[in-house]
């Protein structure tokens, strides 16, 4: 089977997932504004719709709210890192520029929608299928591991695909593996760190059938997300 | 004089047994265009190399539609002898079912099966995944087609769900396992790295298609609503029926399947 390049977004999602050296390259080498706008859709579409469908088990408007969430957490990382990500590359020894770095960043993210946007209609296929989460309805612990673990399959997947172009890419770019591992362990400790930290504040994500459904909880802002990880394994190990 | 040949004979070449691939459209029948519906029911049948080839072509989109055409008739038609097993509302609850729910498993797994096209580094356009997608389905189909005699008399000379179930089950394994390999061969010209995206899209798509019986039920059985209340994972309706004694005694009694 033979590919006919044309300059279409569903080829240059192809192209992207590929791989392709030299579109990765092409991608970070100017038109940043077409570059942005096509990221910002793909991101908004992909992220969008599987948010849909993970909110949409509690109920249709929660996953109003999780599809606008899901993408805001990317693009809010991408940004908010944007800086100290810029600032980290040069100085693990790959020069390049703040734009460059954005870009890179962007792709990432962008591939990582564009597999999550394609599980999308999985996704809302196994909550369709699962018992409805109401107040009155008791779930069992073996539906809810199911969605979960799906949801961990499809995200991991998708992160996981997506470091992989990323590394490929900071590979061409520095000429030395690693650098490129350099770099993108540096890249991504910062970006989890503010993720997780997004995440605890947009949530919730999946809902909870005895809570109500809302764009941000009450206590978005209270605790952070360490905090709570310290307190849960506080708990595991009875420290006091 | 000794006259014969010093030189031993030369020792014929013995084809090897790995069967090499041969590009597409290299034979001359690959090359012959399809026409309309019948040829492409032949060409699926007896020559998958040469509609993979036309998959490749400008224009696909037409033998695409083609091989839908082909999805929706042959399953219609095994729908009705499925549904000649209850009678009544089922001879069209039946086909509608089990059209639209092989035409919903597809499109449902259609996204990743083309992001992991991708990822494998095949060069393959959507339109020839559509396609592939779409052989996969037509190939299926036309096979289900082939067991409705069988699958008509034993719904006539049973009373048990439960064997039709299981029956209609191991029809729809052959078939499908039929439909598979023509997808894994077209596949495997798309210049792809690896296959595992393949493997993995392929167990989506068998359990995306099983729980796609179980969310329509019952397609074999009667119940009052066209669609179920309750839902379930195949598996856990699949226990469900074989423990209700019912079930194996008298479809008329048994709500689901």
């Amino acid at each position: 089977m033979q590919a006919e390049v044309t300059r279409t977004p569903v080829n240059d999602i192809r192209l992207l997932l590929i791989g392709e050296p030299g579109f990765v390259r092409s991608w970070i080498a100017g038109g940043e504004l077409n570059r942005l706008g096509f990221c910002g859709v793909v991101i908004l579409l992909g992220a969008g719709s599987y948010g849909a469908a993970m909110g949409y088990w509690r109920a249709p408007l929660q996953g109003l709210f999780v599809a606008i969430k899901l993408p805001l957490i990317l693009i809010l990382t991408t940004f908010g890192n944007a800086l100290l990500n810029a600032m980290l590359a040069p100085l693990l020894g790959l020069n390049i520029s703040f734009r460059q770095t954005c870009l890179a960043i962007l792709m990432s993210f962008t591939i990582a929608s564009a597999i999550l946007g394609s599980f999308s209609p999985l996704a809302a296929f196994v909550i369709w299928n699962s018992p409805a989460m109401t107040a009155d309805f008791h779930i069992s612990g073996r539906t809810y591991s199911l969605i979960q673990l799906t949801h961990v399959a499809v995200i991991a997947f998708a992160g996981i695909v997506a470091n992989l172009r990323l590394i490929q890419l900071l590979r061409q770019l520095s000429g030395s593996i690693v650098i490129a591992r350099r770099v993108l362990i540096g890249w991504l400790a910062g970006n989890l760190f503010l993720g997780s930290q997004l995440s605890w504040i947009l949530r919730p994500f999946i809902g909870a059938p005895n809570l109500p459904i809302e764009f941000l909880r009450a206590s978005a802002f209270q605790g952070n997300f360490y905090e709570s990880l310290f307190h849960s394994l506080a708990r595991v190990l009875n420290v006091n | 004089m000794n006259n014969t040949n010093p030189v031993p004979p030369p020792i014929p070449i013995v084809a090897s047994s790995t069967p090499v691939r041969a590009p597409l459209g290299e034979s001359p029948d690959e090359r012959e265009p399809i026409p309309n519906a019948v040829v492409t029911v032949e060409a699926i049948l007896r020559q998958p190399r040469r509609v993979m080839y036309q998959l490749c072509r400008p224009g696909s989109g037409r033998l695409v539609g083609g091989m839908l055409f082909i999805v929706i008739l042959c399953s219609l038609v095994y729908g009705v002898v499925v549904g000649s097993f209850s009678m009544g509302a089922q001879l069209w609850a039946a086909p509608l079912k089990i059209t639209g729910g092989l035409l919903l498993s597809s499109i449902i797994c259609l996204p990743s099966l083309y992001i992991f096209t991708c990822l494998s580094g095949s060069r393959a356009r959507l339109v020839e995944i559509c396609g592939l997608v779409g052989g996969l389905l037509a190939l299926m189909s036309i096979m289900l087609v082939g067991f409705a005699p069988v699958a008509w008399l034993f719904s006539q000379s049973t009373e048990s769900l439960v064997w039709m179930g299981a029956l209609h089950l191991v029809f729809w394994i052959i078939a499908t396992c039929f439909g598979l390999r023509f997808l894994v061969s077209g596949f495997s010209h798309s210049q792809a790295r690896s296959t595992a995206g393949l493997s993995t899209w392929i167990i989506m798509f068998v359990l995306v298609s099983l729980q796609m019986t179980t969310a329509l039920r019952p397609i074999i059985g009667k119940s009052d609503a066209f669609l179920p209340k309750d839902r379930k994972l195949f598996l856990s309706y699949w226990g469900d029926c074989l423990n209700s004694p019912q079930a194996a005694a008298q479809h008329e009694s048994t709500p689901p399947k």
